[in-house]
């Protein structure tokens, strides 16, 4: 059994629904996912360049590509928890991969914004999945029984 | 140290317990926030229309949120520090959104108070200068009247303060949520619980 598991489910249900409503007005018939709900939502926290962003049904997500990779790799990665509860999985390690995720986004934005490279969606959305699984995943022995016996 | 003095039995807190550290660094986060948006704001509004979607404004939302989401760990650290070393995981979480909620209201009474009395035409030079750059812009004509027509719309749609707030806390409180998690594992003594 988890320990703390019901604000896993809590985390769980709340971070699914993000990443539904991250999909944008496109999955609810809107023209635009700016102005929409969903927009609305989300302004606050993603500039939702249309394109730097992905489409559903051709209307672009609430989210650009690197919002939606984090958002996403944030759900995965917290489905994942008690697998890695399960079996037993060193947070410490993944703690070090959180790291070089946070270092990895750095580098990308900046080598973009300095004209070094240009990224794409695929390449934002592969780093923010990254970052949101390592960040998920690094909270793994905080739903381990017996916590601190083993820290 | 003894041993009693590290590991005293975990109590539960109030609301008033967590104000201090959600208040005080809720409020820093808002006004870097608040700050760092005006400063890129008169940026945007200032700078020629380059064409490149790295304009000032577009770039402040990235760091800004960045900055904004770990407000949680640094509150959850704050309360370890000067409340109790001792925090649950539940605890935390609630700091982290209770921050997150804070940066959200504050910032948005700020930049309110900012257009009501500092400057009224705030809103619409930001509009238009950001219209011009996507004007500049090299993608299909089409394109650029879809994200001009989405933009105007969603600043036309400027709602009150109590929707933009409805609208605010959900995202930033969940995300401030998540660092505070992440707080609670770096900063906290760990307690065994059952949830």
């Amino acid at each position: 059994m988890m320990q703390n598991l019901w604000l896993y489910i809590a985390v769980f249900i709340s971070l699914l629904l993000m990443v539904v409503l991250s999909l944008g007005g496109g999955l609810w018939g809107a023209e635009h996912s700016i102005g929409h709900w969903t927009g609305k939502l989300f302004e606050r926290v993603c500039h939702q360049i249309p394109e730097r962003s992905f489409t559903i049904n051709n209307v672009p997500m609430a989210v650009n590509s690197r919002c939606f990779g984090i958002f996403a790799g944030l759900q995965a990665g917290w489905m994942l928890i008690p697998a890695a509860v399960r079996f037993r999985l060193e947070a410490s390690r993944i703690s070090w991969f959180l790291l070089f995720a946070v270092i990895a986004q750095i580098i990308d934005y900046t080598g973009n914004l300095l004209g070094f490279w240009e990224n794409t969606n695929i390449s934002r959305v592969i780093l923010g999945m990254f970052l949101g699984m390592t960040a998920s995943l690094s909270l793994t022995d905080m739903f381990k029984n017996n916590f601190k016996n083993q820290s | 140290m003894d041993q009693s003095e590290v590991s005293q039995p975990n109590e539960s807190f109030s609301i008033s317990d967590y104000m201090p550290s959600v208040g005080i660094v809720g409020a820093i986060f808002s006004l870097i926030s608040f700050v760092g948006g005006l400063f890129f704001g008169y940026q945007q509004i200032n700078a020629e229309p380059t064409g490149s979607f790295f304009s000032p404004f577009m770039i402040s939302s990235g760091v800004i949120c960045l900055i904004t989401s770990v407000a949680g760990l640094v509150a959850v650290w704050y309360f370890t520090r000067e409340v109790s070393p001792q925090l649950k995981l539940g605890q935390g979480a609630v700091i982290g959104f209770l921050t997150g909620a804070v940066i959200v209201v504050i910032s948005i009474v700020l930049s309110e108070l900012w257009v009501m009395l500092i400057d009224p035409d705030y809103n619409e030079k930001i509009l238009e200068s950001m219209i011009a750059n996507i004007e500049a812009m090299d993608m299909p004509q089409s394109s650029k009247d879809d994200m001009i027509d989405a933009m105007a719309e969603s600043i036309d749609s400027q709602q009150t303060i109590l929707r933009q707030i409805f609208w605010g806390v959900p995202i930033t409180g969940l995300l401030n949520l998540l660092t505070a998690m992440i707080g609670v594992k770096l900063f906290a003594e760990k307690e065994e619980e059952t949830f």
